[in-house]
């Protein structure tokens, strides 16, 4: 009877399944390694603000700028940075009020350590900076040629969109400029990136 | 790689946007000399004002042979001499400081001169000739006039004498110059307002730009000091820049008004 009891159970029952034996891991969303990489342009708006002998004679202004680069692996990449800047001539002097431009052009490398949909960068380069005008050499702060050497680095905090393109950021980059003798600059800037 | 290219387009569509846009406002400032300085003590001299002047004279390149060409072309077809340095291609502006040193409050002014290629204008040198045979206090009347204000102890104000006010005195000193305007008709008179005086300057007169401009400064019942600052916008490039070019270097001539009539 017993034996009866147990063949009738065992012939209800369905196939044998594996067992599971662990909590299964967490969705990775959005995936980083889905995010587009290689060659990507950026723009972005923010501020810049002279310290040191220029600082004394030019007010922090607009700045608009864009970067075009290319990720040589996820964690490093090289890119040519362009901005523009307008200031007004500050201080007691006869050209208080004047307008001021500065065009500058870098190229930089940046590290980017990543954490999911966020990553903070570090980056540094050198290039090039020119004032539209002589208004700081007729002020005395400069020497007579308006186009100077610019070196330096900043560090920024970037956001990736769920697009598998765009992310956004902020970042400050401070600079040294060798023609303003004793002078630098704190750029700081909002921006949008594409990734190709 | 679509991508690429795209960046290559809008690079090479914004290098001259870029480069143009930088163009179109550079001006070049010129300070004011260091001596003499503009620096008045306040007390009268003679019962007049104390006054001190100074100036700069602005370094053009002759013109290449091409451009040689250009102006006697135009010279020959307008039937009167095309200058050089022309007003519609170099635009001046003057910004100023007026420091109030003195522990009491005073009145200043300003009044400023120049010379274009053919003319150069002094009011002390005319304040002169029109005082010549009386012995009424000098009557200055200059290019450029710059109202008289009061300037309270310790401080200091800025101004601007703008391009337009420039524009002005260029076509007044041209007139005045080549043209045998009465000088005191269209200095006094804004020649938009009334243009009184300049009944013989041709309707197609090219008008030269100043190439020196001279500061006057007086203070009344203060010791002050005047800085100032020359900004240029030069059009075509004529500032002598290059050590290649050679300085342009003209004779304009001294205004001097005739004599007032002895009065019986």
């Amino acid at each position: 009877m017993a034996a009866l009891a147990t063949s009738w159970l065992l012939a209800g029952a369905s196939a044998a399944r594996a067992q599971v034996t662990a909590e299964p891991s967490a969705v990775v969303f959005p995936d980083p390694n889905k995010f587009a990489h290689g060659l990507y342009t950026e723009g972005e708006v923010g501020a810049v603000a002279f310290f040191g002998k220029a600082g004394d004679d030019v007010s922090p202004g607009f700045a608009v700028g864009a970067r075009v680069g290319f990720d040589l692996f996820r964690f490093l990449a090289l890119q040519a940075h362009f901005v523009g800047s307008t200031h007004q001539v500050s201080g007691d002097n006869p050209l208080n009020g004047q307008l001021l431009q500065t065009y500058q052009a870098l190229i930089e490398g940046k590290l980017t350590l990543r954490f999911g949909q966020t990553s903070i960068f570090g980056e540094g380069g050198m290039g090039a900076a020119r004032l539209s005008t002589n208004a700081l050499y007729a002020l005395g702060v400069e020497p007579r040629y308006r186009v100077g050497f610019v070196a330096g680095g900043g560090a920024g905090l970037d956001y990736h969109s769920l697009s598998r393109h765009f992310s956004v950021g902020i970042r400050g980059d401070y600079l040294v400029m060798t023609n303003l003798s004793g002078s630098q600059e704190l750029m700081a800037t909002t921006y949008l990136r594409y990734t190709f | 790689m679509k991508g690429s290219r795209a960046v290559g387009y809008a690079l090479a569509l914004s290098a001259p946007l870029a480069l143009g846009c930088q163009n179109m406002n550079t001006p070049i400032y010129f300070p004011s000399p260091e001596t003499p300085l503009l620096e008045v003590t306040g007390m009268p001299v003679m019962n007049n004002p104390p006054r001190a002047e100074n100036g700069l004279t602005l370094q053009f390149r002759n013109p290449t042979d091409a451009e040689q060409k250009t102006l006697d072309m135009q010279t020959a077809t307008l039937g009167f001499d095309v200058p050089w340095i022309e007003r519609d291609h170099v635009h001046i502006e003057m910004t100023y400081q007026v420091i109030n040193e003195d522990s009491t409050d005073g009145t200043w002014s300003i009044g400023v001169d120049g010379a274009n290629q053919y003319t150069k204008y002094d009011e002390n040198i005319v304040a002169m000739t029109l005082g010549m045979g009386n012995n009424d206090p000098p009557q200055y009347i200059p290019l450029i006039p710059v109202t008289p204000q009061v300037l309270t102890a310790g401080q200091t104000v800025s101004g601007t004498v703008r391009e337009d006010d420039f524009n002005e005195a260029e076509l007044d000193l041209d007139a005045i110059g080549r043209w045998m305007a009465p000088f005191n008709a269209v200095l006094i008179n804004n020649s938009q307002v009334n243009p009184i005086g300049l009944s013989m300057v041709p309707p197609n007169v090219v008008i030269p730009a100043l190439i020196e401009v001279d500061v006057n400064f007086s203070a009344d019942g203060a010791k002050m000091k005047c800085l100032y600052d020359i900004r240029v916008r030069d059009d075509n490039d004529q500032l002598l820049h290059d050590s290649a070019d050679t300085l342009f270097s003209p004779t304009p001539t001294l205004f001097v008004p005739p004599a007032p009539m002895p009065t019986n």
